[in-house]
């Protein structure tokens, strides 16, 4: 009941004084009979807040009537303010219109907003990160595509018919053949085939590199489409790090500013993971029993540890030496993978000539055995991991990082056997690669080819999603429903699988990002392949699967995806470097056919630049302006590196202070107390 | 700004956007779905500011709030008479606060009022035996809850005194990274 409590005498404040004061907790009783909540506001108090202006008072915790009297009284008050108030309180109401504006206008790029706010009614904030990745990689695809097509696409092919320059070069005739259209008949289901393969008609077009000419259009529309090829690729990429790094930010923030989390554990889960979100009364009594499931865990947690602390230092030996092997051989399974994946790639590539379904599976034979291993060797260190007996959290992460290195460093296999056949392993003087610096007999046009390892990277991934959805979560689904066998009902249900989905995500993004180079229309592909998998996920989510009974913890998992996204744009970062710096481009087809390699092509353009140009480029270039520049950035970075921890000390001597005044209200009640009793 | 709607005057549409985190869109949405909980209670025109409260019953059968545990808590924490009956007012506060634009030290305030039950600014064990039962159904022990509680305050109660107020509740709650995500009704 509340009872009519009458408020002490304060001192007459100004509004943000008492404001502040009923925000921070004030103790003495709230007033005034039937409002709970703080409805203090000194009427009597001289406009002092006029630099706080309106938008500080939805800020404030008072009721929504004194606030619109505050308000009204604020609106009164205008002809009292000074010409300088007026304009500024004018700018930042702009401002805030200005902003509202942009977040209207930013919905617009925000797809599917109603579906993400009911799949994280319905499955929590976990599952709902892995589609708002989704959503950002197929904005940033779609994007990347414009930019491509913007800058490559549409002039090739509005200039295609503008005669390329070829230079005589001769004793290389061997080097410029190649012809990858079929002779004569061909079976009818060779256009499937080639459309699963890239080769054929899909060979020779827009699709790879090797269709794009090294046209020079003079004239009135100069447009050097070899140097707008290379710098949209490397802004490509530049792009897709701002974007990363920019999301990277707000993600960071929010995890800095609560440094981890990793105290108070009991009162998260009390207090703070509540969705308040959450709809439909399944989906509450499910979140009702992971939040008793989480305590009982960590109740039992709590007992495992007083176990382990207890544990004798034999026990202790067996169980560290248990955990060594079972790392060396978690790590031999991984190895054991990659090494499957280059003789894959070996074999793959020297067996490339063979024909109908046995070629098919030849070639996707790398695909084959790149999704297998990632997908039983990471079961396989789940079973390793349940005899480690690590913490919970710590064995998730741990499963993470394995799962993360086998991809990625299985891409990076893939690629590697890649170059050692281009490039007869880096040795020009090897046989086949002495005429035209590259292995011209297996690879006529070798940014082609590995342009299409990429897209049938690519076009497996997606085929393997959608088969699995058919063949394998429909019909367990309906096993589950139909048949109460007590061993299937054991099995259950699907469990929507945040970090393996995420991981499945990152590798497709990072084999894009490595094949754009040679393969432009790359980022399209995927824009089509990551909306389909958005709702093939989304149908597998609302009708296959089971809400996980551990929820997923969303923000620093996001923080961590996003870090293994930049690992994998590091990897395509340096195979396109290397592709651009180091090996000799196909003397028979693309854009850079006479060049020693990709990158001479702007030292060549630079040089028929004017004069004034070329010096104020070669300035920028220079020492007397790069090393000013670098001592000005180290400078900045200093001051921000001070700022924070300037802030992080601060944050402590808070942190201290508070304990101490609740040590000394303490002692001051105790005082009380005793001084009370004498009289 | 052109909308031909006559359920405000533009003055207090004015005052409702700065005095929530919503926009006039919004603002109008939010109206209608006040209204559709009893369309004969609440008229359409509120330029001359009726006086209309929906009783309780009718917000708590809202979709958002129908099946959350603490919605009567949540209702009479925003409500003026504080049993739970809200003016569109109080309807607009809540989801204002409760709403992803809403910084962290007020949705803080908020919430420390609603797991506050017996109103007396302190939350102290038996509030907090409430807010265990109902985040999870009345299925823990005794012995559990009472082991949580204890764990509870030995981690958040800063000055020592067996129970939390609300500095030593925001202080945890800072160090939360969901709260501001789950802290959060979509409407």
């Amino acid at each position: 009941m509340n009872e009519a409590r009458r408020r002490g005498p304060t001192q007459p404040s100004g509004p943000a004084e008492v404001i502040s004061d009923c925000y921070l907790g004030d103790r003495r009783p709230s007033s005034q009979a039937s409002n709970p909540r703080c409805p203090q506001f000194d009427w009597g108090s001289a406009p002092t807040g006029d630099e706080e202006g309106p938008q500080d008072l939805r800020g404030r915790p008072l009721s929504m009537s004194l606030k619109r009297a505050v308000w009204q009284v604020q609106q009164m008050r205008v002809p009292a303010v000074s010409k300088g108030e007026s304009w500024k309180r004018k700018r930042t109401k702009l401002l805030r219109k200005l902003r509202e504006g942009t977040r209207e206008f930013l919905y617009l790029f925000s797809p599917w907003r109603k579906a993400l706010q009911l799949i994280a009614g319905n499955f929590g904030g976990g599952v709902q990160s892995f589609f708002v990745l989704l959503r950002f990689l197929v904005l940033l695809n779609f994007f990347s595509f414009l930019l491509i097509a913007g800058f490559v696409l549409v002039p090739s092919i509005v200039f295609s018919s503008e005669g390329s320059d070829s230079v005589n070069v001769s004793g290389l005739g061997e080097c410029m053949e190649y012809n990858p259209n079929p002779q004569g008949l061909v079976p009818f289901y060779s256009y499937v085939l080639d459309v699963l393969l890239g080769t054929g008609f899909v060979e020779l077009s827009y699709l790879f590199y090797g269709f794009y000419k090294n046209t020079l259009v003079q004239g009135t529309n100069f447009y050097n489409i070899p140097l707008a090829y290379i710098f949209t690729a490397v802004f490509y990429i530049a792009f897709c790090l701002i974007c990363i790094v920019a999301r990277l930010g707000t993600t960071a923030r929010v995890v800095v500013a609560t440094g981890g989390g990793s105290s108070g554990n009991y009162s998260m889960i009390a207090f703070a993971s509540w969705d308040y979100g959450s709809l439909g009364e399944k989906e509450t009594k499910l979140k009702q029993k992971n939040i008793l499931y989480r305590l009982q865990v960590d109740l039992e947690e709590e007992r495992l540890k007083k176990q382990a602390a207890a544990l004798t230092l034999k026990q202790k030996i067996i169980l560290y030496s248990l955990r060594v092997i079972l790392f060396f051989l978690a790590l031999g399974l991984i190895i054991a993978a990659l090494v499957g994946i280059f003789m894959a790639t070996q074999f793959s590539q020297e067996r490339s000539g063979q024909e109908g379904i046995l070629g098919l599976i030849i070639q996707y034979l790398p695909s084959i055995v790149i999704t297998a291993g990632n997908f039983v060797v990471p079961m396989l260190c789940d079973q390793i991991s349940l005899l480690e007996r690590y913490s919970p959290s710590l064995t998730i992460i741990l499963a993470l990082m394995r799962a993360v290195f086998l991809r990625l460093f299985g891409l990076c296999v893939l690629l590697f056997t890649l170059w050692s056949q281009v490039t007869c392993s880096g040795n020009p003087e090897e046989d086949d690669c002495r005429l035209c610096q590259y292995n011209h007999k297996l690879y006529p046009c070798w940014e082609t080819r590995v342009g299409q390892e990429m897209y049938k990277l690519t076009v497996f991934d997606l085929l393997v999603t959608i088969a699995t959805l058919v063949l394998v979560e429909f019909p367990r689904r309906m096993l589950v429903d139909n048949w109460s066998n007590k061993l299937v009902q054991k099995l259950g249900r699907q469990e929507f699988v945040v970090p393996a989905n995420v991981l499945v995500l990152v590798y497709g993004q990072t084999v894009v990002w490595t094949g754009a180079l040679f393969c432009p229309l790359l980022p399209l592909i995927n824009t089509v392949k990551f909306i389909i998998l958005f709702y093939c996920k989304k149908i597998t989510l609302f009708c296959n699967c089971r809400p996980a009974l551990r929820t997923f913890r969303s923000t620093t998992s996001t923080f961590f995806f996003l870090v293994v996204l930049l690992f994998g744009w590091g990897l395509a970062t340096a195979v396109m470097t290397y592709s651009l710096a180091a090996i000799h481009p196909s003397l028979s087809c693309g854009p850079f056919r006479f060049f020693a390699n990709m990158w001479l092509i702007v030292p060549t353009t630079f040089h028929t630049l004017p004069d004034t140009t070329k010096e104020f480029l070669f300035f920028i270039g220079s020492q007397a302006f790069s090393i000013p520049l670098f001592i000005l950035l180290c400078v900045v970075l200093c001051y921000f590196i001070a700022l924070a921890s300037v802030y992080g000390k601060t944050v402590g001597l808070l942190r201290a202070q508070l304990k101490l005044e609740g040590r000394d209200k303490q002692f001051l009640v105790k005082q009380i107390e005793a001084l009370s009793e004498h009289l | 700004m052109g909308n031909k709607q006559t359920t405000f005057t533009a003055q207090q549409l004015d005052a409702y956007q700065d005095c929530t985190y919503f926009t006039r869109k919004e603002i109008l949405r939010l109206f209608y779905r006040y209204r559709d909980l009893a369309p004969q209670l609440v008229p359409l025109d509120y330029t001359n500011h009726p006086d209309v409260t929906l009783p309780y019953e009718l917000i708590g059968s809202m979709p958002e709030l129908k099946d959350n545990p603490f919605r009567q808590r949540i209702a009479e924490v925003f409500s003026e008479d504080g049993q739970g009956n809200m003016t569109l007012d109080d309807f607009l506060d809540m989801f204002s606060v409760l709403s992803e634009m809403a910084p962290r030290d007020l949705k803080a305030y908020y919430a420390f009022k609603i797991y506050d039950f017996n109103n007396d600014d302190f939350i102290c064990k038996s509030d907090l035996e409430k807010t265990l039962n109902k985040l999870t159904r009345n299925e823990l022990t005794e012995d559990e809850v009472r082991m949580v509680c204890e764990k509870v305050i030995d981690e958040a109660d800063l000055d020592n005194d067996g129970r939390l107020s609300l500095e030593d509740f925001q202080h945890m709650i800072v160090q939360a990274p969901e709260f501001l995500s789950t802290f959060h009704i979509r409407i």
